[in-house]
């Protein structure tokens, strides 16, 4: 069915890719890695409202049809549950009717990915000899972030360290710490995302006084493409039926139903 | 066009030319409102060649009702299985489709925001006209998928979600005469199933035990200021509630069959009186019954034999068509569709969306 599957390592792929997990509609062409165009918007709310007129626009104004899309990617999340849908539901309709090979990315990894790409651009006197642990984080409420970390470095190292997930900041913050000071291969520590609400958390976690770092940033409009990409050129594809968002816990009504039958 | 303008009045734009409004066309309609999935194919406003629903119903009865977050995560994992098998049941392609429509409102927010996604991405990938629709429209254009309607017509619509008696002087023009002050039918329906002791949803239950029961406990009719066509049903479900108390304090057990045969009479004298009082003073040449409430079969009879005694014709949508479900939106798109009428890419999932300003030429 798919028509490019098999495309090979060497030939040129476009991608079209979006995310509507934060307060950012953000939406992208990238071919071979590079990002051609991209068009962000901050109407949060109204992500359900612009998404496709932006995507619209994105191919007009590049002069791209559907035809000429080799891979449909999105940010699968976690993030805002409403927020998340509206990618993923855009993603997997215009796939399954273009007929191309859908992937997904987590929205974290595109956060932390686009914060890394603008920390190297940034020259942030990054020891590339060494480890770099990026955290990207999104607010969750309550004195939680949806986070991962990725460990980065030279010859574009990248690599998950941990997996997607709703963490306390203040216990998530003070593992990272402890961990750092046992691995001496960690030189510095970036949590970059949304900041702002938990950056008492991250000071109070700070043994060294040096060592963890932030960088408050918004989501990189190519980096799900150019992740997405990186997945397509290995042989990757997600099946368009079964895409759904990587919310990281049940909604709340099941998990309520679940400590009921436990007797909880 | 602008951003804020939803509805445009283009000629259509997509195949300009290819198609006048009164040749063949294949609609492709999606309605996600609250926890069904459904997608329809038809032909022509009227010919349905695939009614395709997914019902979320086992889901969300271990949660004794609808759980929105829920339902929006079902609609997710269903929407472009609904889409392809409702293609495939329909034995067209993709391509053939000549425009798509989708529930605007009113609903959940959440689970009318995938399918409005989704029909606005089905129609940028195949360069179609957009036809954002009401959902009780739907439900009142569900009768013209099984007869011809006559005009002025009245529609009773009786769901979970809205009771409204609503006069269509003339096609496509909705005026609403009458509405549920508090709940709606079935919402009533659901809440004394549950003091019943029936499993959500309860309302066919009660309907079958108010059918087989030998006594009544009578209820009290609210008929509210005498020239008002509104409805409440708030005060018949406490009623209920009260007696099930009285007797449960004198020691008795309630008789179920009993409180329910009381319920629905009341339930139908009040929608029924209502809503022949209405044919007659606004001189409607149809009656529509329609919404999920409209398979009660006691409902169904009482205002069958009302109208047949002053001779008004009747129209009831079939029990598939009754409840939530794609061909009604498609249906009532056909309005649109025929004049042009058509949404934008920016069109806006609104949980609460009037009926009257969703009229035709409006
Ligand atoms: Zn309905």
């Amino acid at each position: 069915m798919n028509q490019n599957i098999n495309k090979g390592e060497d030939s040129s792929v476009t991608v079209l890719s979006f995310d509507t997990s934060t307060a950012s509609l953000a939406a992208a062409i990238v071919r071979d890695g590079v990002l051609l165009d991209s068009i962000v918007s901050f109407t949060e709310r109204n992500h359900s409202v612009r998404i496709l007129s932006e995507i619209k626009e994105l191919l007009s104004r590049n002069g791209l049809q559907g035809k000429d899309i080799d891979v449909v990617a999105a940010g699968q999340g976690p993030g805002s549950y409403t927020g998340v849908r509206i990618a993923v539901t855009a993603a997997k309709t215009l796939a399954w009717a273009w007929n191309k090979p859908l992937l997904g990315v987590s929205s974290l990894e595109a956060l932390a990915f686009g914060a890394w790409k603008s920390l190297q651009s940034a020259d942030e006197n990054i020891d590339f000899d060494t480890e770099t642990w990026i955290i990207p984080l999104m607010d969750a409420r309550r004195g939680q972030v949806y986070t991962s970390r990725y460990s980065a470095g030279h010859s574009d190292k990248w690599d998950t360290i941990d997996k997607d997930g709703i963490r306390l900041i203040a216990d998530w913050s003070e593992r990272i710490e402890k961990e750092a000071t046992m691995d001496s291969q960690v030189s510095s520590i970036w949590f970059v995302g949304e900041i702002a609400p938990h950056k008492v958390a991250i000071e109070q976690a700070e043994q060294s006084g040096i060592r963890l770092r932030t960088l408050t940033c918004d989501m990189d409009p190519g980096a799900v493409g150019q992740l997405a990409e990186l997945r397509f050129r290995r042989g990757e594809r997600d099946d368009v039926h079964s895409f759904v968002p990587n919310y990281t816990q049940l909604a709340e009504a099941e998990a309520k139903l679940l400590a009921a039958s436990r007797g909880e | 066009m602008s951003a804020s303008n939803n509805t445009a009045n283009v000629a259509k734009a997509a195949n300009a030319g290819s198609l006048s409004p009164n040749s063949s066309y294949l609609l492709l309609a999606i309605e996600t409102s609250c926890d069904e999935t459904s997608v329809a194919v038809v032909r022509d406003g009227r010919n349905v060649l695939s009614n395709i629903i997914s019902s979320q119903i086992d889901t969300h009865r271990q949660f004794g009702g609808v759980v929105p977050e829920i339902a929006s995560r079902k609609h997710v994992e269903s929407i472009t299985i609904i889409v392809e098998e409702a293609i495939r049941e329909a034995d067209i392609s993709l391509e053939n489709i000549d425009a798509v429509a989708v529930t605007q409102g009113p609903g959940l927010i959440g689970a009318l925001l995938v399918g409005v996604v989704a029909a606005k991405s089905l129609s940028l990938a195949l360069d179609v006209p957009l036809i954002g629709t009401h959902h009780i429209a739907g439900h009142i254009y569900a009768n013209h998928l099984i007869g011809d309607i006559v005009y002025p017509a009245l529609a009773l619509v009786v769901s979970g979600g809205h009771t409204e008696l609503v006069l269509l002087e003339q096609e496509g023009k909705f005026r609403i005469i009458g509405r549920t002050r508090d709940d709606a039918v079935g919402e009533a329906y659901d809440k004394v199933a549950r003091a019943l002791q029936f499993p959500y949803p309860g309302g066919p239950y009660v309907d079958k035990l108010a059918q087989e029961a030998t006594e009544e406990v009578v209820l009290p009719r609210s008929w509210l200021e005498p020239d008002s066509y509104d409805f409440s049903f708030s005060g018949l479900k406490s009623a209920v509630l009260a007696e099930i108390n009285r007797s449960r304090m004198k020691g008795e057990s309630p008789d179920f069959s009993a409180l329910a045969r009381g319920f629905q009479n009341s339930v139908i004298d009040v929608v029924t009186v209502k809503a022949m009082k209405a044919a007659k003073e606004f001189g409607v040449k149809q009656m529509l019954l329609c919404g999920g409430v409209a398979a009660n079969k006691g409902l169904r009879e009482r205002l069958a034999s009302l109208c047949g005694d002053v001779g008004l014709p009747l129209l009831i949508p079939t029990n598939k068509l009754c409840t939530d479900n794609a061909a009604m939106i498609a249906a009532a798109a056909d309005l649109k569709w025929r004049r042009g009428e058509f949404s934008t890419l920016d069109l806006k999932a609104e949980p609460i969306l009037s009926l009257e300003d969703w009229s035709v030429g409006s």
